[in-house]
């Protein structure tokens, strides 16, 4: 029995082996900092991305039948570990393009080192620093996530809204939080408001109460953390209410994840919190969008936390990256930037997250075809930037869970 | 005024005491088996997760499972000490110190592999403080672990004073050569040391974790301040952790007091910068550390 | 075809980068190997070089400090002179420490360069690091400018090679060894043992600083966190220790090495079914760390051992943490 069934994966093996000449596999590397500073963020990002591959897979798989195969590289968050990975991916493994990795940092050295010398595409899901923009790329750089001004104003002009004049600042000092932080003060003041204390902290430390005591005492009305969750947010916000120096906080969407309302409860969070993060709204009503649903909806049913930071984003690109290939007909490097635009960007028939039988058959038709993501209708500007989506603004809802916000 | 000692004094000690415990253990490996052990902060963390899992395995609360957290950890590294160290016994410290870095990606590894690399906790919700004289804030957790901390301390104490073992190691650590040659069995004294280095190392990550939450990295980010620690009380000199441990989290903690104006004295970006910045001085100052460690 | 292509563009690459660690290497070996100090700073002196080099050569931004455009050359020199220059201050203050205490000291000064470079946002752009550097030969076609750049660092190497090779025979470097052997002995014979270390450990930092610039131009990019203490420092050690302290060949072979390890485990783990990915990921450095664990147990010495001028009784009491 047991040898039968070593014998018949062998069989499999081989067989697998002599289709590869019919429709092969197209490997795109999937970069991200597995480990290093941001490990735990991660794994529900690559779960986001894995989920689009499968999606592929189950619906006809990609350039005639081929296996979509998505190669893990390590960029550790760090630039010369990202170039390490990068290079592998490009040379010994040949990818046809590249999606990650997730740090700026780590985006900006692979790309100016690698990928871009050798006219490789990176399209990135949660690189948001202003610099990128300003590469040379030959036009193979893309970012699924805006630059940090867009969300940062529309949490500000939020919280304007709902009536806050004076806020604290704090952000985590790391390549996605400084900016965030920087360009939240910058459009809180610029609507008139007032920045009662601005601190950058270091993150993963052990305590926050000092620094936070001292950031209360500018009579703040509300607190703005901009950390990741594991990094430092979590620990901040528990400091803050077990000590009851702030009570209101606002953040964006690297605080996002389950795991905050797990540790801090349900109820100690309900109506403190406004955390915003893209969410295409459907026309004309405020509730989330279809393409947002058809993601969230798929994602929770594989087992995951549509809620975390960037796994949408994570999702938009893996799926994204499958439609150019598809576009361009070949597994050709050179081709996928131009069809990377023409997937995206409007006009075309609509295509949202899980659809890829549909796009298949459009592409084979020779229409065109627009992808809109679960993170945002992704339009790439002449940069290969996307402006910045429609944001919501979630809080703890009645069932525990995170919950637009009117 | 009470905002100093709420909010800066208290988590000072808090803190400070969580860096004591980790680095009597550096020091005692420093003193006794020669090197600065690298993979000490992953003991750290080791011990916070084998106490995660008995929490989620049994639902009760995770000081509960202190002793045996202690226990398995202890053995876990004396395996590793079996494995990795002791081929290199009489190799030049150096090379320790490279094979506990070896084992710091080791063990790191295998926990990422184990328990994921998402944060998770021992308990959920947040505890509110008592609050004393209508101003004093006062956490029960920070209650415990201060006094679990400082009743290891004492533990440690009564060990090197008045034990066999203890009196073994205190004479190792001042002379090996002068130890071995009166009979100690030096194999048995490393072993304690272990034993006593990382039952401390996985207390504090205990509590550590219990103060906040669990994740891969926690014990790394603890091992410079507490190699800051041992080195400030002198080197091989478990009393002088215990003070460097508690002076550095309470510097660290006032740095950031708005001593002068309404800012904070120093950015709280430089935080993690001032036990290295106390440890450097006192280098200048005192090269051999507040307890006068060893010079060789 | 392009498979082969491909790996042939990886090997230069994993060259490269094993070429800059032969450098900081080969700076670790100056002042640890045939001094003997216990520099766990690798990391500022790293930064300190890239740093510089990212200033002076890049074009102007609003984002940074500097923007002089002035040739890589020009920076590497550059970085190497600034290293010097606060390495003489650093050793100035901590040259009299004994081994673990300088490790300690080093390691804790590195470490407040890191936040420096993360907090001072105006002149360094924070963490957000300095981008645009320019690559010696990057206006050479694929992959010959690729090639340039390896030729270029495998030919500092060499010089260095040569350069530390004659220091080692000439006089300077036999006070140094026996600086390293025997303080007592050196200072008994007159010789200036302080002054003697400090050049040791500015020559060093200076090679340092110049190992940080290539890796500046070679990245084109450089952030505080490149400068974090495991990959900039540790890895050199471990490369060190494992090629072979106090032996120049044993210092580049070991980082080519130990890089080419480092590098290589992930083509291994990333051939593992897609459900262990991520286990994978994480496995490999448990791979990279029990490399490390054989390679010690095998060869304590380091494959290369040093290699005496002349027959030496110490010759068996080599590379101690705690000299005598």
């Amino acid at each position: 029995m047991k040898y039968g069934k070593l014998l018949g994966a062998a069989a499999a093996l081989l067989a697998a082996g002599s289709t590869v000449a019919l429709a092969a596999d197209v490997k795109v590397g999937s970069a991200a900092g597995i480990t290093g500073p941001i490990e735990g963020l991660v794994p529900p990002i690559l779960a986001g991305r894995d989920l689009a591959a499968a999606h592929v897979n189950e619906q006809g798989g990609i350039l005639g039948g081929g296996t979509y195969v998505l190669v893990p590289g390590d960029s550790q968050c760090n630039p010369k570990a990202a170039v390490d990975a990068g290079t592998k991916l490009v040379n010994v493994e040949q990818v046809v393009a590249v999606i990650g990795p997730s740090c700026s940092g780590a985006t900006n050295g692979m790309v100016q080192s690698v990928n871009i010398p050798a006219g490789v595409v990176t399209l990135s899901d949660s690189a948001t620093a202003p610099m990128i923009s300003f590469l040379e790329d030959n036009d193979l750089v893309f970012r699924a996530a805006p630059s940090d001004g867009y969300q940062s104003s529309a949490l500000a002009q939020h919280v304007w809204d709902q009536g806050l004049r004076k806020i604290a600042v704090t952000y985590a000092n790391d390549d996605y939080n400084a900016g965030l932080g920087e360009a939240f003060v910058a459009a809180f003041e610029h609507i008139g408001g007032t920045i009662a204390g601005k601190q950058a902290h270091e993150p993963d430390r052990q305590s926050y109460r000092s620094e936070l005591a001292t950031l209360a005492g500018g009579g703040a009305e509300a607190l703005a953390v901009f950390a990741y969750y594991g990094g430092s947010g979590i620990t901040i916000l528990r400091n803050s209410l077990e000590n009851a120096l702030f009570d209101q906080f606002l953040g964006a969407d690297g605080m996002m994840d389950n795991s905050v309302i797990e540790q801090l409860g349900a109820d100690t969070l309900r109506g403190k919190i406004t955390l915003s993060q893209p969410a295409p709204q459907a026309e004309g009503d405020s509730g989330p969008g279809e393409s947002y649903t058809a993601f969230a909806e798929a994602f929770k049913a594989a087992g995951h936390d549509p809620e975390a930071p960037y796994v949408a984003h994570g999702y938009d690109v893996a799926f994204l990256m499958a439609l150019a290939i598809e576009k361009a007909g070949a597994a050709d490097r050179s081709k996928i930037s131009a069809a990377l635009r023409e997937v995206a960007n409007a006009p075309g028939m609509v295509i949202r997250p899980g659809e890829w039988a549909k796009a298949r058959e459009a592409i084979a038709a020779g229409e065109d075809v627009n992808y809109e993501g679960a993170s945002g209708d992704i339009e790439f500007d002449e940069n290969g930037d996307v402006a910045g989506a429609t944001y919501s603004f979630n809080g703890v809802g009645d069932d525990g869970t995170w919950t637009p916000m009117q | 005024m009470m905002d100093f000692v709420n909010f800066h004094l208290i988590p000072g000690v808090v803190l400070g005491s969580i860096y004591a415990l980790g680095a009597i253990g550096v020091t005692l490996t420093f003193g006794i088996l020669r090197f600065a052990n690298f993979a000490h902060g992953e003991t750290m963390t080791l011990g916070a997760y084998l106490t995660l899992t008995l929490v989620l395995l049994t639902g009760w609360h995770a000081l509960l499972f202190l002793p045996v957290a202690l226990a398995l950890t202890a053995l876990l590294v004396l395996a590793m000490d079996r494995m990795f160290f002791r081929p290199l016994r009489h190799a030049p410290s150096i090379i320790l110190v490279i094979a506990s870095f070896g084992l710091m990606l080791m063990v790191r590894s295998l926990v990422q592999v184990i328990w994921g690399t998402e944060l998770q906790g021992f308990s959920k919700g947040i505890t509110l403080p008592w609050v004393l004289f209508d101003s004093l804030r006062v956490f029960p957790k920070h209650v415990v672990i201060l006094t679990a901390a400082i009743a290891l301390m004492v533990a440690v104490h009564v060990l090197l004073r008045h034990t066999r073992t203890g009196k073994a190691m205190r004479a190792m650590s001042d002379s090996p050569e002068l130890a071995r040659l009166t009979g100690i069995d030096t194999e048995r004294v490393v072993r304690a040391t272990w034993i006593v280095g990382a039952g401390l190392a996985a207390a504090a990550g205990i509590f550590l974790a219990y103060d906040s939450h669990v994740e891969t990295l926690m014990g790394f980010k603890m091992l410079l301040p507490v190699f800051a620690s041992a080195l400030l009380g002198g080197l091989g000199r478990p009393y002088g952790a215990m003070a460097g441990g508690l002076v550095i989290g309470v510097v660290e903690e006032l740095s950031t007091y708005a001593w002068i104006g309404s800012e904070p004295l120093l950015p709280p970006g430089y935080k993690a910068g001032v036990a290295f910045a106390i440890m450097v001085a006192i280098l200048i100052w005192r090269p051999s550390g507040l307890f006068r460690g060893r010079v060789f | 075809m392009e498979q082969l292509y491909g790996i042939f563009v990886y090997a230069v690459f994993l060259l490269t980068m094993g070429g800059i660690y032969a450098v900081l290497t080969l700076g670790l070996n100056i002042q640890w190997g045939f001094t003997g100090l216990f520099n766990a700073g690798v990391a500022g002196f790293f930064a300190i070089g890239a740093y510089t080099t990212a200033f002076l050569t890049t074009a102007p931004s609003a984002r940074h400090f500097g923007g002089f455009e002035l040739p890589a050359g020009a920076g590497m020199v550059a970085a190497m002179v600034a290293s010097a220059l606060i390495a003489w201050g650093v050793a100035r203050i901590c040259i009299r420490l004994r081994s673990d205490y300088l490790a300690i000291a080093t390691l804790g000064i590195a470490e407040i360069f890191r936040l420096v470079l993360k907090n001072e946002t105006w002149a360094t752009n924070g963490a957000r690091g300095v981008s645009l550097i320019p690559k010696p030969f990057e206006h050479l076609p694929e992959p010959w400018n690729q090639v340039a750049m390896l030729l270029l660092v495998f030919a500092i190497v060499l010089v260095l090679y040569g350069l530390l090779e004659r220091a080692r025979r000439a006089p300077w470097g036999r006070v140094m060894s026996a600086i390293r052997e025997n303080e007592a002995a050196a200072r008994a014979a007159g010789k200036n043992v302080d002054k003697l270390r400090i050049e040791a450990f500015i020559l060093g930092a200076a090679i340092m600083g110049l190992g940080g610039a290539l890796m500046a131009h070679h990245i084109k990019f450089i952030d505080p966190n490149m400068a974090e203490p495991v990959s900039a420092t540790f890895l050199v050690w471990v490369m060190l220790v494992i090629g072979g302290s106090a032996n120049n060949r044993g210092a580049i072979l070991g980082a080519l090495l130990v890089w080419t390890i480092w590098s290589t485990t992930e083509i291994i783990t990333t051939r593992l079914p897609t459900e262990w990915a991520l286990k994978a990921a994480y496995l490999r450095i448990f791979l990279v760390g029990l490399a490390l664990q054989l390679i010690l147990q095998r060869y304590p010495g380091g494959i290369f051992r040093e290699r005496r001028l002349r027959t030496s009784t110490t010759a068996s009491n080599r590379g101690g943490g705690s000299h005598p």
